[in-house]
């Protein structure tokens, strides 16, 4: 279960952490297009919000205008007591090729392992495809004399002259960041330690990584990738960080700064300068971050988050108050939402799936006289042709607009004309090709894209080997309430929640980010032939090197909680099932354990176990947890008024239960008060977004101003 | 005329609603094998089929080959169970290389999909198994008999209950039955999960059957794939090519007749069937020619049924492209796989610019058995890909499978799983095809053997003899080489390999499409620093 944030004063022994009469926690997160900045008042609950545009050129001066603008607003500098920051500078470094000259030294033989990669094309039928081009060229590869056997031995000592000569060769070559990548490091990582002491004596500046470092996996492909991304995105770590801090420092600020991780857990600085692979999803674990805490806040256990915006769509599975996580992940792919078109990487990530469906989303009708919609978008310029900016394309926004579901005259919260004419004008062309009318497009454009995310969804939550319908879909984004309620009736879902400030969601959730860091260590043993002390041993040092950060990063490791965890597989399979394990410590005894949670885990994704095979465990992973100091008193923006002042007005909407629009009520989110209730069919109205709930559906405001929609029984 | 209309939105829902059942299906067969074959270089399918056998939804996973075979094999499966023969619960299996996929190790199994007691389609599936029992993997057996366990058209499970004597019978003719065994229930998962999903999905949508819908799919696909095929120039197109073949070259012929809408190829005057595992059975020959046609006219159009179904192919009896009973095919890929640049050689002439230089292809692979020093028997199958060709945008990608989707295994899971160890895997500099755009590299991998026992070693290993042709004035790649202690050796025969020896690979390039002079001199340039051309400079 998600704990509640509480704040053990009496456990907390580090330095840095700030007394209480420091009350404000400060969150940053760096979007592709916006940085968004919220302040949290511990005493009272209240945020303040602030959103700025992003300034890629240098993100820093994004947030320090932000930043003034908040401090202007009579928040004390020194009232601050800690700084959670996100950014997506990693990422789009990785997706623009903007990372540092980077090189690589590997075993002798192996250079074009991260060229040569797995060999597999991402679609069948291209002949002009194009795989990811590797981080460090070939003339930045080279290779030195040293070798590891699959178990571990030592096989050709590592020739330490010919490596600093291949070191020299590299600054030589004018290369930022080298990587280290040596065969069988994970078995054993002698000569890469080897290799790292003599490059520091040497080059006491330069910036390494060496593999076992980072991913201290098997697989060589996977590992070289993980570790050459890492330092291709060091550097610019490195100056990044220092920089950020520094300049708030200037504004009299001198909370301690902790980075999101992809995982959704909170490091201290000098981690994630020394790993800034683990930061590539830091915004996005944020969002997932902060649906867990709504449904833990409302007593709901399993959520199915659903974030769609602009560009994308976004899904996560949030389970008794914990996102799911993986570990492997994929970045900066070749080709949009394409899966083997991008960089593999060897890190733990809230597991996410990306569609490509927003309100930007584009229709059109193919080859096969099918209507299809995305992933090309409009995105926000020139965005949907409501928009009247430019925009020719009939989009998912258009369409949503011609059906009733969104406002012309109250676009996000009037700021905005939409031209309803425009959008009908846009369907035309589609109308005429299919035979169907403009509405019956719209409806079309509206169904085919919420079945785009149910499809997606369906397949992420059977890989899981999890049923839909004991999920409550969390819609957040602009477009996200507005097609929650279909997506959810395709899911067979039967509750959906609507948070209050789903706009900024991601950034509170770094508020409320418990301390994570997980460490993982191949040992590649069948469970039948394990050497139990040196497995116990191996978790001992994984949970004493996890605890050290949590530490240093000003938690106390003696209130983490700890989960061990272990890749397992029956032997002779090739994939491995992660497996939470019971707590420790293991002994011989402690195989039987071992086996059945492998073999529930399995059984619940595979609904089968194979006959009479023994398993063994690949990789162990242990993941340390500390929850954040805060005080429980939840998030509100809401106002202070207690009477409801809400006058329903009406509009006619389409909605796909019915043949022809309906005089609908239309409800102003900002007027509902705790308890009220209503029904199906609705429209609640935001400045952010529209919530629409179909007919035959109840609504109710809980406590929190939240929505909460539950679905007529009859729901497929 | 079907009873049943499905408009341009509500097709598209239906339509996705299936490929994601599919898709779903290969992602738990994936995860639940045993084998590397399946779970690292992806040698499978999953296909929904509608109740005649004509197929409606691939996985978006499968490979070329069984794309075009599988749903073959399903009507296969018909005619020996009709519909009548068939309840709830059954699973049929066969590894018939002339009904199946060409080869032996393919087996497909498909199961009768019911609704309201109704068959409303099959769910199908094959996959490449570890092993299959005979004379491993190589060219040698001159009949299909030498080649393995057969399995004829049978029921693997009767109602629910799996056929205990055949599954005895599997596990005591193949090498490793725990891994055989183990990725057949993967399959037949993966046909569970089909057939519930179906269940529910006709359940949600009030469909008795799958009959309009399929209709709906397959005649808008085809039409579609005729429009692509009229937009190719009309004409009679031939080509002609030379492969390793065994002690003497092998010659494939094609000649292409584009037709208004349809398209046909003919193999007559291809070389005749040969007494070694190199014969591609039809059903193979038509789904390598059918993957040709797509990538050429409509590389973004479905598989199904429909949209094959202006494509034709035909070849005389007997011949290496068609052999007859009892002609063995366990390595029917080393010819199979030249028949999608056979047809683009024709094609190349008239529209070069749909089409892609001569690939480094067939695939290669390591097939090592032998005893561990326990004495348990292993076998271990590991593939590596040449470079694919120049197309008149990009240069060809290098080390990547084509027209397969065959994966490579990482070098440290090679050394964990057998008594091999990997001294080198490199590009092989200077082997792609020059060319406005040039060929793709093949690679370089070299071996030794560290088991204690003598080891028996077989190759898939082609154009050693005559490289990757160039088109449009690019030049051809470089010719594949097998050496075993820095000998080359004949690749269709089986080696022993003692400890100590070295066994080298080097996979073929990709031919280069337009005139080398054409090539954009910082291209030329960025492969010169890297190494990549000038015979292998640092």
């Amino acid at each position: 279960m998600w704990r509640k944030p509480n704040f053990p004063t009496g456990l907390i022994h580090h330095s840095k952490v700030k007394p209480l009469d420091q009350t404000h926690a400060l969150g940053i997160d760096i979007g592709g297009t916006f940085t968004d900045i919220v302040v949290y008042d511990r005493a009272t609950g209240r945020i303040e919000k602030g959103k700025e545009l992003t300034t890629p050129d240098d993100p820093s001066r994004g947030v320090l205008t932000g930043l003034k603008k908040l401090l202007d607003r009579s928040i004390a500098p020194e009232s601050l007591y800690r700084i959670v920051h996100a950014t997506t500078l990693f990422t789009n470094a990785l997706i623009e090729r903007k990372g540092a000259r980077t090189g690589l030294i590997t075993t002798k033989g192996f250079r074009d392992v991260l060229e040569i990669g797995r060999e597999r094309k991402y679609e069948l039928y291209d002949i002009h495809i194009a795989m990811p081009k590797p981080l460090a060229p070939r003339d930045l590869r080279l290779e030195v004399t040293e070798r590891i056997a699959a178990d571990g031995t030592e096989i050709t000592p590592l020739d330490e002259v010919e490596f600093l000569e291949q070191v020299d060769a590299l600054v030589a070559l004018g290369v930022e960041a080298i990587a280290i990548v040596f065969l069988h490091a994970y078995a054993n990582p002698a000569h890469e330690d080897a290799a790292l002491t003599a490059i520091a004596k040497k080059y006491p500046d330069l910036i390494v990584t060496a593999s076992h470092d980072v991913a201290p996996e098997i697989r060589e492909y996977d590992r070289t990738s993980t570790t050459v991304t890492n330092a291709y995105v060091k550097p610019l770590a490195h100056t990044y960080v220092d920089r950020l801090v520094e300049q708030t420092a200037d504004l009299g600020i001198d909370a301690p700064y902790f980075m999101m991780l992809s995982n959704g857990g909170l490091t201290h600085i000098e981690e994630a300068k020394r790993s800034p692979v683990q930061l590539l999803e830091s915004g996005p674990a944020a969002g997932a971050l902060v649906a867990a805490y709504f449904g833990s806040r409302a007593g709901i256990d399993n959520v199915l988050a659903f974030d769609m915006g602009g560009t994308t769509a976004k899904l996560a599975l949030v389970e008794d108050g914990e996102p799911h996580v993986d570990y492997h992940f994929e970045a900066a792919r070749e080709k949009r939402f394409a899966e083997g078109s991008g960089l593999p990487l060897n890190i733990s990530a809230i597991k996410l799936i990306e569609i490509g469906a927003g309100g930007g989303s584009i229709a059109h009708i193919d080859a096969m006289e099918l209507l299809k919609v995305g992933p090309e978008s409009a995105g926000s310029e020139p965005g949907p042709v409501c928009y009247g900016r430019g925009g020719k394309a009939p989009t998912v926004t258009d369409a949503d607009l011609l059906l009733g579901f969104l406002n012309a005259d109250y676009f996000a919260g009037g700021s905005m004309k939409i031209d309803r004419d425009a959008a009908a004008r846009a369907m035309q062309p589609l109308a005429e090709r299919s035979g169907l009318s403009a509405i019956d497009v719209a409806r079309g454009i509206y169904d085919v894209v919420n079945e785009n995310m149910a499809s997606a969804a369906r397949v992420h939550i059977a890989e899981q080997g999890k049923d839909p319908r004991q999920y409550t879909l969390l819609a957040t984004g602009g477009a996200g309430p507005v097609h929650a309620y279909y997506v959810a009736k395709k899911l067979g879902v039967k509750q959906l929640f609507c948070p209050l400030a789903a706009g900024v969601a991601s950034a509170l959730g770094l508020l409320i980010a418990p301390a994570r860091i997980d460490r993982v260590a191949t040992i590649a043993s069948r469970l039948d032939d394990m050497d139990w002390t040196r497995l116990e041993r191996s978790f001992n040092e994984l949970e004493a090197d996890a605890a050290k950060v949590i530490e240093e990063t000003g938690f106390d490791p003696a209130t983490a909680r700890i989960t061990r965890l272990a890749d397992m597989r029956y032997i002779g399979q090739g994939f491995e099932v992660v497996t939470a394990l019971p707590e420790g410590p293991y002994d011989g005894t402690a195989a039987p354990t071992l086996l059945k949670a492998f073999e529930d885990t399995y059984r619940r994704t595979f609904s089968r176990t194979p006959p009479d095979v023994n398993a063994e465990i690949i990789n162990i992973r242990v993941s340390l947890r500390a929850d954040v100091p805060g005080d429980g008193v939840g998030f509100t923006t809401a106002g202070t008024d207690t009477e409801s002042s809400q006058t329903n007005t009406t509009r006619p909407v389409r909605f796909p239960e019915n043949d022809e629009f309906v005089e609908t009520t239309v409800y102003d989110r900002a007027q509902l008060r705790p308890g009220e209730t209503f029904n199906g069919p609705a429209v609640v109205e935001e400045s952010e977004s529209t919530l629409i709930v179909g007919p035959g559906a109840t609504v109710r405001v809980d406590t929190d101003g939240n929505l909460i929609v539950n679905l007529p029984d009859d729901t497929q | 005329m079907s009873s049943q209309s499905f408009d341009s939105a509500t097709l598209e829902v239906l339509w996705t609603r299936l490929v994601s059942i599919v898709d779903e299906a290969a992602a738990a067969l994936v995860r639940t094998s045993f084998s590397t074959v399946v779970r690292d270089s992806h040698d499978f399918s999953c296909v929904i089929t509608d109740a005649e056998g004509r197929s409606l939804v691939q996985a978006t996973d499968s490979i070329p080959s069984f794309i075009g075979t599988l749903p073959r094999t399903i009507r296969h499966f018909l005619d020996e169970y009709p519909a009548e023969t068939l309840e709830p619960g059954d699973v049929l299996i066969t590894n018939d290389i002339w009904m199946g996929t060409g080869h032996l190790p393919d087996i497909s199994v498909g199961k009768p999909l019911f609704h309201n007691g109704k068959i409303v389609g099959f769910a199908g599936s094959t996959a490449h198994a570890p092993d299959i029992g005979g004379k491993i993997r190589s060219p040698e057996p001159r009949e299909v008999f030498e080649e393995g366990f057969q399995v004829p058209i049978m029921k693997l499970i009767r109602a629910g209950e799996p056929d205990e004597t055949f599954l005895r019978l599997l596990r005591k003719n193949v090498r490793a039955p725990d891994e055989v065994v183990g990725d057949l229930w993967a399959q037949i998962t993966a046909l569970d999960l089909m057939d519930a999903r179906l269940d529910t999905f006709m359940n949600e949508y009030a469909l008795s059957t799958l009959e309009d819908l399929a209709m709906e799919i397959q005649t808008r696909s085809e039409r579609a794939m005729r429009a692509a095929i009229s937009a190719l120039p009309d004409g009679i197109y031939e080509n002609t090519i030379r492969t390793d073949g065994l002690t003497e070259p092998l010659d494939l012929k094609v000649t292409l007749t584009i037709d208004g809408d349809e398209i046909l190829a003919d193999f007559d005057g291809s070389a005749a069937q040969v007494d070694k595992a190199i014969n591609c059975a039809m059903c193979y020959t038509y789904a390598m020619t059918a993957y040709a046609v797509k990538c050429a006219a409509g590389p973004n159009l479905p598989n199904n049924d429909g949209s094959i179904r202006p494509i034709k192919a035909i070849a005389p009896e007997g011949c290496i492209l068609n052999p007859q009973f009892p002609a063995s095919g366990g390595s029917r890929a080393l010819i199979g796989h030249f028949v999608p640049s056979l047809i683009f050689g024709a094609l190349a002439k008239v529209i070069p610019e749909k089409i892609m230089a001569g690939a480094g292809s067939p695939l290669w692979c390591i097939n090592q058995s032998g005893v561990t020093e326990s004495g348990a028997p292993f076998a271990k199958l590991f593939f590596f890909n040449g470079g694919m060709g120049g197309t008149n945008q990009t240069d060809g990608q290098s080390c990547l499978s084509w027209p397969s989707n065959i994966s490579t295994t990482p070098i440290e899971v090679i050394e964990q799983l057998a008594p091999l160890r990997v001294h080198r895997r490199s590009l092989r500099p200077d082997s792609g095809g020059e060319g406005e755009y040039r060929g793709g590299l093949g690679q370089e991998v070299l071996f030794e053997s560290i088991s204690k026992t003598p080891t028996a070693m077989a190759f898939l290993a082609e154009r050693t003899r005559v490289g990757a042709p160039g088109i449009a004035g690019g030049e051809d790649g470089a010719k594949g080489e097998l050496q075993i202690n820095g000998k080359s050796v004949d690749p269709k025969q089986q080696h022993i390999v003692k400890t100590g020896d070295t066994v080298l690979l080097r996979t073929p390039g990709g031919g280069g499409y337009g005139a080398p002079i054409d090539r954009d001199p910082t291209a030329a340039n960025r492969d010169r620093a890297e190494g990549k051309i000038g015979k292998g400079e640092r």
